[in-house]
């Protein structure tokens, strides 16, 4: 996988984890769960963000916002954000060059 | 949810008897290789470093002798669990600072249906309040039997 890939991917689990985090903090701590370290994983979050290209970091950000993830896994040759079909030539592992962009949404490709 | 539905998500690939980790670090890649072994996930990195970011949050070894470490990540692509085992004790950084012997282990993807995953994640803290069935689990000689304990029969 290409390294800028994998620290997207990295990237969005730990933007998730704070999202829910946040947003069901009450039922998690009902679970006995406890959080005390949201301060330091949002640290963690943001040196992580520090190694990413900076227009991919801002492509990121820009579909975030816009579909709620940004990186989506191809499945079956499909984009699983928006179902278009990603030519075969596409598979990431011999396309270790660039980071894979859906031609259709330009949600960011990972190959699961 | 019940337990059998939870269940559902493991398989007798995903449990690990006996854990040669003492430490956090070396259990969770100890858990993050049982995990890859035991499915077709391609990409262990990013689930090791899901499951640490979620330690930094604040340790998940919330019940007496038990760990339940969780989170969502890409890579997987449904709900998995694995169970974990260790005889000698696993210092997991619990809260109440004894060793951790039992470990649930929730992998689920960023999407679930109906939240599956707390849900599955609750049914096992729930069950787990139970100390002759946690001892039972501590000694069970196979996955089957640690699976019978666990849905009572
Ligand atoms: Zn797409």
């Amino acid at each position: 996988m290409h390294p800028q890939l994998q620290l997207l991917v990295a990237l969005q689990d730990m933007d998730q984890m704070i999202r829910e985090t946040e947003e069901s903090r009450e039922q998690l701590e009902g679970l006995g769960f406890k959080h005390e370290g949201l301060e330091n994983l949002k640290r963690a979050r943001e040196d992580l963000a520090g190694q990413i290209d900076p227009s991919l970091g801002s492509w990121y950000k820009r579909l975030t916002a816009r579909f709620g993830h940004a990186v989506v896994p191809v499945v079956g040759n499909l984009c699983m954000g928006c179902f278009a079909s990603i030519p075969s030539s596409f598979v990431s592992k011999t396309n270790i060059d660039k980071v894979q962009k859906c031609e259709s949404c330009g949600r960011l490709l990972y190959w699961p | 949810m019940d337990i059998v539905e939870v269940l559902k998500h493991t398989s007798p690939a995903l449990f690990l008897p006996d854990l040669k980790a003492t430490d956090k670090a070396s259990a969770l890649a100890e858990i993050v290789e049982g995990l890859v072994a035991g499915t077709s996930i391609q990409n262990p990195d990013t689930i090791l470093q899901m499951l640490k970011s979620r330690e930094h949050l604040g340790s998940t070894a919330v019940g007496p002798g038990i760990a339940f470490p969780h989170g969502r990540t890409l890579a997987v692509q449904r709900l998995t669990i694995l169970i974990a085992r260790s005889r000698a004790g696993v210092d997991f950084e619990s809260e109440d600072g004894g060793p951790t012997h039992l470990f649930f282990v929730l992998v689920a993807p960023p999407q679930d249906s109906g939240h599956q995953y707390i849900k599955s994640l609750a049914t096992l803290i729930d069950r787990l309040q139970d100390g002759d069935l946690r001892a039972k689990l501590r000694d069970a000689a196979d996955y089957e039997s640690f699976c019978a304990a666990l849905k009572g029969d």
